[in-house]
């Protein structure tokens, strides 16, 4: 599989390590046990105490002690704490265990070799014991107390009960632990009780280091191995700490568990254990905007939480994880991932040999539009991997053949005869400079490439070229390499046919291609050009009210181009309020990565999430934003709008979005009407489906727009059924029914002859071959 | 191979022939798959109608498995 071979387990592994979704949170990590503090939060949050208790149970040894006296070293990690006091855990914890039975027992592996002994009956001996017996390991624990708990039996029976002891000690004999209870100990003892076990583990809660019967030096914290081998120890107040820590007797006797576990198997004792006990975590959560909340405590210690208080103090977790970037993202959100669960699956997706690949539409789906990687904090590249894989799906052929097709066909007309020009400013030989206004904005606004141009060949010296065409993003987008190729290379020797100008782009996505792919060629925006012209003011024309700015996806990384159209708009007299999602966080229109063709419906929900990032009317500068955010039933001027102004034009924000028919025409009339204007020359013929004239409902120009079935399609058929005299008619309604197939899709026209034209019912397509059809 | 059937009254009629459409068995083929299915089509010419709702809808459906596949 070639793709694997693009992209391995390893860089797979690299690249999810940068989404940190999965990462601990705070209390967890911050936690020598990592207790998921957060899920016991939801829980109790919830008011389901019993779901809350099984957390606990399923982490804490003793979760009757451990819950009651917490001491809960998460506490300053708490992300609540940025805004208000971080949450009462020890508190909760205390509500949980006393008001619920326990809820999970926690299994018992089948006996296994290997024998323990225990000197000290304190929580950390007790604890060690427990995991020991748990995995299997014949496990005794001696005391010279008359029962359980060292330490622990100073606490108050408020506070814990002596009962809660005695069960302990009963549960460490169901799990098989062999107690000896009120056992003189001294050094010469313990030498002589340790024969005839494999490890040994002092609890110095209880045992002090001078009752063993060696010097205990120091103590390794990775392994808390003593001196000598198989001794180990924990528990009570370690050199240096100030106080007594019952989560630290908890770490402790865990830690040794697991030492000892690994020295009974004979495996390293310290390989892999970073992130035992407290650690550090790399979750990023975004507190801003979030309400500060008072902390709820208890109004009586000793009697704790009643449930209401419990469930409002649990209610105040914020539930930290990092989600920056699905919180904007709206192909994210849509498929309900987040970049670590995403990859993963494109990585299936692309690991299928034999069998559907379900993933497809959704690597297609992405705007490639680079907002995630802005936010998030270890730069995850969505867009990089979805293109990258789109590439792939081209060239081991399982590229859906109709995600791309339409907007490649488009792109394909745009760099036809009927489209493409680039010319000299009438009466020179040469360019300095030359315009290229993009192919979307000459389909959208043909009237504002003219004016500009014409602007720009006043204002410029050393002669303006102009250049209509297409700059292949669509292909590059599609992961279509060999096409985007061609096209660069064809823009190159066209640049170099005109002397190497310097390139003039209304377009944010085309100056990112120039400058990413033909970084040899001068290029720069058209509005870095006009901030540095003097501008033909016409404050009449100007709209009165605020306008909100939306930056187009491809301006992210194009500081000085949004500089400048800023700039633009100052000198203009334009009110402009910005809103907080625009530059360099700027979502894309639907347009980007070809998104709105592979998903219409959600590049449909990419244009109004953009539009609803403000609830002023908007003012674009990129014509694809324009088009969708006015699809989308928004009022949006384009920034030309407003430089190059026509009196007797109709508002410019409520310019509807022309459609896919109305952009073609436009850009083949654009060429025509400049040839013939400026240069005095005929564009070629036009082809003769395209002088069958159709009458064509809102309602049936929109369902076609919503079938990428363009205009020219239409007259294609008609055309073809008037050539061949093969369609089908209705004698109830008289109305024709013709399909033609132009290239790869079959379309089908329902219409009916009416004064020298056809009025149009209907048209739907297909892919699938009838017999007579060729591939 | 199994044949889907398809057939259903219509009043579309050949406009060359100026015959009705009958029920005839045809291959339709899609990324190297064949279905032989049962359409609505002329007798003498051969036209067949691929009608709207079985254009987008099991067409449609059965192109995106293949796809996918």
């Amino acid at each position: 599989m070639a793709w694997l071979k693009a992209m391995d387990q390893q860089q797979l592994r690299a690249i999810e390590y940068r989404c940190i979704q999965e990462e601990q949170p705070f209390c967890t990590a911050s936690c020598p046990i990592h207790v998921d503090v957060r899920a016991f939060m939801a829980c109790l949050a919830k008011g389901n105490l019993r779901e809350a208790r099984r957390v606990l149970d399923r982490t804490m040894p003793f979760p009757e002690i451990v819950g009651r006296i917490c001491d809960q070293p998460c506490y300053p990690f708490c992300k609540r704490g940025e805004i208000g006091e971080p949450l009462a855990t020890a508190h909760l914890e205390r509500f949980c265990v006393t008001n619920s039975p326990a809820v999970l027992k926690l299994p018992k592996l089948p006996a296994k070799g290997g024998t323990a002994l225990i000197i000290g009956g304190g929580l950390s001996g007790m604890t060690a014991a427990l995991d020991l017996a748990r995995k299997g390991r014949k496990t005794t624990l001696i005391t010279q107390a008359s029962g359980l708990g060292g330490t622990l039996k100073t606490y108050t029976e408020t506070v814990l009960p002596q009962k809660i002891l005695t069960e302990a000690a009963t549960l460490l004999e169901g799990y098989g632990v062999t107690l000896q209870m009120a056992v003189p100990l001294d050094p010469e003892s313990i030498g002589s009780l340790r024969t005839g076990y494999d490890a040994v583990y002092i609890d110095f809660d209880e045992i002090k280091a001078s009752k063993i019967p060696f010097p205990a030096g120091q103590l390794d914290p990775l392994t808390l191995a003593l001196t000598q081998d198989s001794w180990f120890g924990g528990g009570g107040i370690p050199e240096g700490a100030s106080s007594f820590s019952v989560i630290k007797q908890v770490e402790d006797g865990r830690r040794a568990a697991l030492t000892i576990e690994r020295f009974l198997q004979k495996v390293s004792l310290t390989a892999q254990r970073e992130m035992e006990g407290a650690c550090t975590t790399r979750m990023h959560t975004v507190t801003t905007g979030m309400p500060h909340l008072i902390q709820i405590l208890p109004t009586d210690t000793v009697l704790g939480y009643t449930a209401a208080q419990a469930q409002q103090e649990a209610g105040r977790c914020i539930h930290c994880e990092c989600m920056e970037c699905v919180k904007q993202c709206v192909y994210l959100r849509e498929y309900k991932e987040y970049p670590k669960t995403l990859i993963r699956k494109i990585y299936n997706n692309q690991s299928i040999v034999q069998g559907t690949r379900n993933a497809n539409k959704m690597i297609n789906s992405c705007s490639l539009c680079g907002q995630c990687t802005h936010i998030c904090p270890h730069d995850f590249p969505v867009s990089n991997v979805c293109r990258t894989t789109r590439q792939e799906m081209v060239r081991v052929n399982h590229m859906p053949p109709s995600a791309h097709d339409f907007p490649l066909e488009d792109m394909r007309f745009s760099l036809s005869e009927f489209c493409a020009l680039s010319r000299h400013q009438p009466g020179t030989e040469d360019s300095r400079f030359v315009f290229y206004p993009g192919c979307q904005l000459a389909g959208s606004a043909p009237e504002s490439v003219k004016r500009t141009y014409r602007y720009l060949s006043d204002q410029l010296p050393g002669g303006v070229g102009i250049m209509l065409s297409c700059c292949g993003i669509p292909a590059h987008w599609a992961g279509e390499d060999a096409l985007f190729a061609k096209t660069m290379d064809g823009f190159r020797s066209e640049i170099k046919r005109m002397g190497q100008p310097t390139v003039i782009t209304a377009c944010s996505s085309c100056l990112s291609v120039f400058k990413e792919f033909a970084s040899e060629i001068e290029a720069t925006s058209l509005w870095q050009v006009l901030d540095t012209l003097e501008l033909p003011v016409q404050p009449d024309l100007l709209p009165r009210q605020s306008l909100t700015l939306h930056d187009p996806c491809t301006a992210r990384h194009q500081d000085g181009l949004r500089a400048s159209v800023r700039n633009l708009c100052r000198k203009l007299g334009l009110n402009i309020i910005e809103h907080n999602f625009n530059g360099t966080i700027t979502d894309c229109c639907g347009y980007g990565g070809l998104m709105q063709f592979a998903n219409p419906q959600l590049g449909a929900k990419a244009a109004v999430v953009k539009a609803q990032r403000s609830e002023l009317d908007g003012l674009a500068y990129c014509a694809m934003c324009r088009d969708n955010l006015a699809a989308a039933g928004n009022r949006v001027a384009h920034l030309l709008d407003y430089i190059f102004p026509v009196f007797d034009a109709m508002e410019p924000l409520d310019r509807k979005n022309p459609g896919f028919s109305r952009r073609h025409e436009n850009r083949s009339r654009l060429k025509q009407e400049l040839l013939t204007t400026l240069w005095q020359e005929e564009s070629v013929m036009a082809p003769p489906h395209r002088d069958i004239r159709l009458i064509l409902t809102q309602e049936v120009q929109d369902l076609l727009g919503s079938r990428h079935i363009l205009e020219e399609d239409v007259q294609k058929v008609i055309h073809h059924a008037n050539c061949t005299g093969k369609y089908l008619v209705n004698p109830d309604n008289g109305r024709w029914l013709a399909s033609y197939k132009p290239v790869r899709v079959t379309y089908w026209v329902e219409f009916e002859p009416m004064d020298q034209g056809y009025v149009v019912h209907n048209g739907y397509s297909h892919r699938m071959l009838l017999p007579e059809e060729k591939p | 191979m199994s044949t889907f059937s398809f057939i259903e009254a219509t009043s579309w009629q050949c406009a060359g022939c100026r015959q009705p459409l009958k029920p005839t068995k045809v291959n339709v083929t899609y990324l190297n798959s064949v279905f032989t299915v049962e359409l609505m089509a002329c007798s003498q010419c051969g036209f067949i109608l691929v009608p709207e709702h079985l254009a987008v809808g099991k067409m449609l459906e059965v192109e995106q498995l293949l796809e996918d596949k």
